[in-house]
């Protein structure tokens, strides 16, 4: 089997979609620190891109099923490249830190490489443990808003 | 003739802008920090006006301007025009938010329920006094729920389609490029829906609920029952370069629907949406989007005008601009003015000062 994130069989890993989604909402400093970790088994780097840039965020009214700008999106973007090889990594993070997204880069980068797979994704899994439970943590206290009202 | 280029003051102009400084004081990291955390709500507003979603430097724009909310939007809309535009994220739809908050007052029993969320619409407002008297304010903490709540809910609209009593109107689909927007090209009348929506998205509070506001009061031409309210978070959904659909994060957004009857013996609505949490422009929002349909020209629930009204940038700069020297324009009323009294009778009614209309 084709791992659509590695590009290569039995990565044994999780899919692309979670471990960006999982990266770019990642802890700061774990993330950064775990970058740092995976760095130096890429061997040297190009650095393709690394900027602030806009995004558009559009949305679907409801009335007429319009699609309509709501504004734009501050984000931080990085697109690194192992030299001399295919391995590519990429990040974008909302605001401005461009040493956040420089981190999710080099981890996807190093996920792509295969790069020390059971650190990866025990890391992964750690993070999105702990965003599952902070929305958890925050959804409890929304339903306890939940109400239930009579007319008479 | 309406301008004239002026000389001098140079001095006064540079000690000018040092006064009005020297009244903020210096502005550090710590002050940005403190009121992004202090005033989420006003960096939302401002946020959602300056169509630019970033708090810190929301918060920053802010401590810079001294809290005058025109010019926090204009250095934001400036400040939005050095950066590229790297992406268009796909479309947000109201099933896929992240929402915390969604509550309907025509309707009961809706599909998921009605959700409080954080608000202070049941709360009496009282100032807290005790603080000034160094007795700190200490929020209640919230007694969580056993069960999270779902943390997506389903659409209103969508079911109210369903069940025949809103019309199922069909748009058809547009790639995300192709969407009509309003930073790259002029807003046109009749404005597309979609530069209607925008628009409202990066309108003026205050003005929005102004125009808004008339409307509810009866100078519409349909009162609105808030058919749903949401506070959420959208997922920002953008490509990977090896084609993955990633959320590179969420963004607060609120969004309003408005109902009345319609003579189609169907269910109208309205609705507005922006950037940030703001329920009072949505609401006013969707109002206006409601009264838009079959306003007369010139009502204030007619589209052109509250799209021109409530464009902060634009408004604000065209009140200010009235400060700037018009010496030369002014002179001619006096002109004319001078002329009506020194003319003969029939001469003097017929030259009274015309209204002044300049170009922007």
């Amino acid at each position: 089997m084709i791992d659509e994130m590695t590009g290569v069989a039995n990565s044994g890993m999780p899919c692309h979609a979670h471990l960006l989604d999982t990266l770019a909402r990642a802890d700061d400093g774990a993330l950064k620190t775990f970058a740092e970790d995976v760095l130096p088994l890429l061997g040297e780097i190009e650095v393709v891109q690394s900027r602030t840039g806009l995004v558009m965020l559009p949305m679907r009214d409801t009335v007429a099923g319009t699609d309509f700008h709501l504004g734009e999106v501050l984000v931080a973007e990085a697109h690194i490249r192992v030299k001399g090889g295919e391995t590519e990594g990429y990040g974008m993070v909302i605001g401005r830190d461009l040493e956040r997204a420089m981190a999710m880069a080099v981890i996807d980068a190093a996920a792509m490489a295969g790069a020390d797979k059971e650190r990866l994704a025990h890391f992964v899994e750690a993070q999105a443990t702990r965003i599952l439970t902070a929305d958890e943590q925050r959804l409890r206290a929304v339903e306890a808003t939940r109400v239930e009202m009579e007319t008479f | 003739m309406a301008y004239v280029a002026t000389r001098g003051g140079e001095r006064a102009i540079e000690q000018s802008e040092r006064l009005y400084r020297a009244g903020l004081g210096d502005i550090d990291a710590q002050r940005v920090a403190a009121i992004r955390q202090a005033l989420p709500w006003l960096i939302d507003r401002v946020m959602g006006e300056a169509s630019l979603y970033e708090p810190d430097l929301a918060a920053l724009a802010l401590a810079q301007s001294g809290g005058d909310l025109y010019e926090t939007v204009l250095l934001l809309r400036a400040w939005r025009t050095t950066q590229p535009r790297l992406a268009i994220a796909e479309p947000v739809t109201q099933e896929s938010l992240f929402t915390v908050r969604r509550i309907s007052a025509a309707f009961k029993d809706i599909p998921g329920g009605q959700i409080l969320g954080p608000t202070l619409d049941y709360s009496h407002r009282l100032l807290a006094t005790s603080v000034l008297e160094g007795q700190p304010f200490v929020p209640m903490p919230v007694e969580p729920a056993a069960r999270p709540a779902p943390a997506h809910q389903p659409s209103l609209a969508a079911w109210q389609k369903a069940v025949g009593l809103v019309a199922d109107v069909s748009a058809t689909p547009v790639a995300p490029e192709d969407i009509p927007d309003l930073t790259r090209e002029p807003l046109l009348f009749p404005a597309k829906r979609a530069h209607t929506l925008q628009s409202l998205a990066r309108a003026d509070t205050g003005g929005v609920l102004a125009l808004g506001y008339s409307a509810m009061r009866g100078y519409g031409n349909a009162h609105p029952t808030v058919n749903e309210l949401r506070l959420a978070e959208a997922e920002l959904r953008v490509r990977h370069p090896r084609g993955t659909v990633f959320s590179a994060g969420r963004v607060k957004v609120s969004q309003a629907e408005v109902t009345n009857k319609g003579k189609s013996g169907k269910l109208e609505l309205g609705f507005c949406a922006t950037l940030g949490w703001n329920e009072v422009k949505v609401i006013a929002g969707a109002t206006l989007d409601l009264n838009a349909p079959a306003a007369p020209k010139n009502s204030p629930v007619n589209e052109e005008f509250f799209l021109y009204h409530t464009e902060p940038v634009e408004a604000s700069g065209f009140c200010i601009h009235f400060k700037l020297p018009h010496y030369v324009t002014f002179q001619s009323s006096l002109d004319a003015l001078r002329d009506a009294k020194a003319g003969t009778a029939a001469h003097a009614t017929s030259s009274t000062i015309q209204r002044q209309e300049e170009p922007a």
